[in-house]
């Protein structure tokens, strides 16, 4: 149910602060699940919408980063029957099973994306222009590798290289205890 | 616990995975471990989690220097993090707010500039300017520029469609393309349909007008006279004992003043007066024009003409499509034929000059399916655009697939640096008319002006974008000079991102086509002419 006019304007300022907070960590759950960049932008873009809806159904003090996760998770069951697999790679019971070490790891996964960024500033300017030309809005390895000159196959070896890097990284500044 | 080969082994899937590699024995592969393996589901998590991690830093710095990565320490932000988080929570109360009002499209935020262009000076008779200015017909009008008019008559026509005869001596102030305030003097208001909503403000009064034809008086002791020619308008006194709007409508009129709202003195001679037609000079701008009808199709070519003649070498070629699949693509149009895109197909046709900095328009119909994806967004138009102090950029026109910056599937354009959203909602498996008017400014320092008409009605205005994204020095000659139709469009030729709809009578009008000339083009699919604009 809809609260009072009153209410409504305190309700959308809430949803707006939380979902600015937490739209980067919906997004991540989602990816896990659909790993195509504008799959998973879909279905952001489509779970948004539901939490805008069903905002009056959330419990204030609750985990709001869980509840949206739910309503992703539901998303990309529905995809799975609307493209008929062609967007998500795993079956269901797969896909079941990643969500739930997913939610595990949220807290995690949290940290990991700080400490991301101490690893990238860590990187050569030519490496992590590699790697950022790659995860721009509409790039690919081949549009990376045109630009970094580099073969096809070797940029495929280096972002693999240096996603390794990153990962090892990432796994030791938070055994360090945090981003140094 | 996992050995190191076997992280090996998953690292290199999860590689495959994301750069979308991926082999059907890998499939399988990783399915197995994630299926039995409870460590190998962390792996994976944490792998997918930093790639969603580059993914965000990637569009958040995009082609930014390394010493612009942002400071650590901005945790907790939303998607765009610490760059553009004001941006993100603007864009939020946009999406909240049409999720709690769906069905009423809204408008997307609105930045106001100064120096914009919301008018022109289009025709005029026997004009005597005051206040040490002097504006000759063509000439642009600008936010918050005022008109002395002391003598004769000046046609202004905004850019919402609204057009004024100001009657000399008289003060026009122009407010926006909206709206504008007579201080003194006479006018006739002429509204097309497409801008209704069009308002004039007096001291007195504020006329909204409903979609007719209407005439204020407004004299030095502040009163203002309202004569309604032709439909209907709703006229708020500003100041007087009773500030409830009056609908009226035509042959009625009011005069109002500080004392209240009163009958109109002479009422039968204004009437008289303001209902004859003073014939205007007409500022005559020859507009060229290339049209494609996309109804006469020769194996890949689809042919051009200028509403009459051919025009060989702008004929445009339809790209990635077998000779056998070429018939499906013609479809039922808005007139006669129209061409599908299905996802994977584009058209390339050479327009020498279109990437120079020219004032052009852009004009045709398009059809999007409801349940459009948005990947499908890019581009219904593009063509790419240099300029001198912004660099070299593609300017994109599709619909908006970024929930963050307004309105998903409302009419988008973006260019260098900046960027116009609509207001209606184009994925609707109906056809809508869509122009784009694209004005570089002559110094080459400001951003362009561009604005975007959607079924004849201005909506959205072009704006800055976020600060990020690069511009390219290594352009391929084939991008240049041409425009494309179904395709994103990167420097070396059309990346992958395809249009789904279909496109009828594109034309590209080499000026800034005025409201009328737009909605002449939607309503008869052919330029209108210096006579017809004078009878309108």
């Amino acid at each position: 149910m809809r609260p009072p006019p009153d209410n409504e304007t305190e309700s959308r300022k809430r949803l707006v602060s939380l979902m600015t907070r937490h739209q980067r960590q919906v997004f991540s759950y989602i990816y896990t699940l659909v790993p195509d960049r504008h799959d998973a932008e879909d279905i952001l873009q489509e779970t948004s919408l539901v939490i805008c809806e069903k905002f009056d159904d959330f419990e204030e003090g609750t985990d709001f980063v869980a509840w949206a996760c739910q309503i992703a998770y539901w998303r990309v069951r529905y995809a799975r029957q609307k493209f008929a697999r062609s967007k998500v790679v795993f079956n269901q019971e797969i896909v079941d099973a990643i969500a739930l070490t997913a939610s595990t790891l949220q807290k995690e996964t949290g940290d990991r994306h700080e400490a991301l960024l101490h690893c990238l500033r860590k990187l050569h300017p030519r490496d992590r222009e590699l790697l950022l030309t790659r995860y721009e809005p509409g790039s690919g390895v081949p549009e990376a590798a045109k630009r970094s000159g580099r073969s096809l196959e070797a940029a495929y070896k280096a972002l693999n290289r240096l996603r390794k890097l990153l990962f090892d990284c990432v796994t030791h500044q938070l055994a360090m205890g945090g981003p140094r | 616990m996992l050995s190191d080969k076997e992280i090996l082994e998953l690292n290199e899937l999860c590689n495959a995975l994301v750069d979308g590699a991926f082999t059907e024995a890998q499939r399988v592969r990783i399915a197995s471990w994630l299926s039995r393996s409870e460590e190998a589901r962390q792996f994976y998590v944490r792998a997918m989690a930093l790639s969603a991690s580059l993914c965000h830093y990637a569009t958040e710095m995009h082609a930014d220097e390394p010493d612009n990565i942002p400071a650590p320490g901005a945790r907790g932000r939303g998607w765009f993090g610490s760059v553009a988080a004001p941006l993100a929570a603007a864009a939020c109360v946009t999406m909240v707010f049409w999720v709690f009002n769906r069905g009423k499209p809204i408008e997307p935020l609105a930045e106001t500039r100064t120096d914009e262009v919301v008018a022109r000076l289009t025709a005029s008779k026997e004009c005597q300017w005051g206040g040490g200015a002097a504006f000759s017909p063509g000439v642009v009008l600008r936010r918050g520029q005022r008109l002395e008019l002391a003598k004769g008559f000046a046609e202004i026509t905004f850019d919402s469609g609204a057009q004024v005869v100001l009657e000399g001596p008289a003060t026009l102030d122009i407010t926006s393309a909206w709206d504008t305030t007579l201080r003194q003097g006479a006018l006739k208001a002429s509204v097309l349909p497409e801008a209704i909503g069009f308002s004039i403000n007096s001291e007195a009064v504020k006329v909204v007008d409903l979609g007719t034809e209407f005439t204020m008086i407004a004299d030095a002791g502040g009163a203002a006279d309202v004569l309604v020619l032709k439909g209907e308008v709703e006229a708020t006194p500003r100041r007087g004992p009773g500030l409830d709007s009056i609908l009226l409508r035509e042959n009625e009129s009011r005069r109002f003043e500080q004392s209240g709202v009163t009958d109109v003195r002479d009422r039968e001679q204004k009437f008289a007066r303001f209902n004859q037609r003073v014939p205007l000079e007409r500022f005559a701008r020859p507009v060229r024009y290339v049209h494609w009808s996309l109804d006469e199709r020769e194996g890949a070519w689809l042919k051009a003409d200028d509403f009459g003649a051919r025009l060989d070498r702008f004929d445009l070629r339809l790209e990635s499509v077998p000779e056998t699949k070429r018939a499906a693509l013609s479809v039922e149009g808005r007139s006669q034929s129209a061409l599908r895109f299905d996802g994977r197909i584009y058209a390339r046709a050479p327009f020498p000059g279109l990437s120079g900095n020219v004032v052009h328009t852009v004009a045709f119909w398009v059809k999007v399916s409801e349940d459009s994806q948005l990947s499908s967004a890019y581009a219904m138009v593009a063509w790419w655009a240099e300029n001198r102090q912004f660099g070299s950029r593609p300017v994109h026109i599709g619909w908006n697939r970024n929930p963050n910056e307004g309105t998903i599937g409302v009419l988008r354009t973006d260019y260098g640096r900046g960027f116009a959203l609509g207001a209606t909602p184009l994925r609707d498996g109906r056809w809508h008319h869509v122009a784009v008017v694209f004005v570089p400014r002559a110094d080459g320092a400001t951003l362009p002006e561009v604005k975007q008409y959607v079924d004849g009605r201005l909506e959205g205005e072009g704006r800055p974008s976020p600060p990020g994204g690069g511009f390219s020095t290594n352009v391929n000659e084939l991008v240049r000079d041409a425009v494309w139709l179904g395709c994103r469009l990167g420097e070396t030729g059309p990346k992958r991102e395809r249009f789904r709809g279909e496109l009828d009578e594109l034309c590209i009008g080499e000026g800034a086509l005025s409201p009328p000339e737009i909605v002449q083009l939607m309503k008869e699919n052919k330029p209108l002419t210096l006579e017809a604009a004078a009878q309108k």
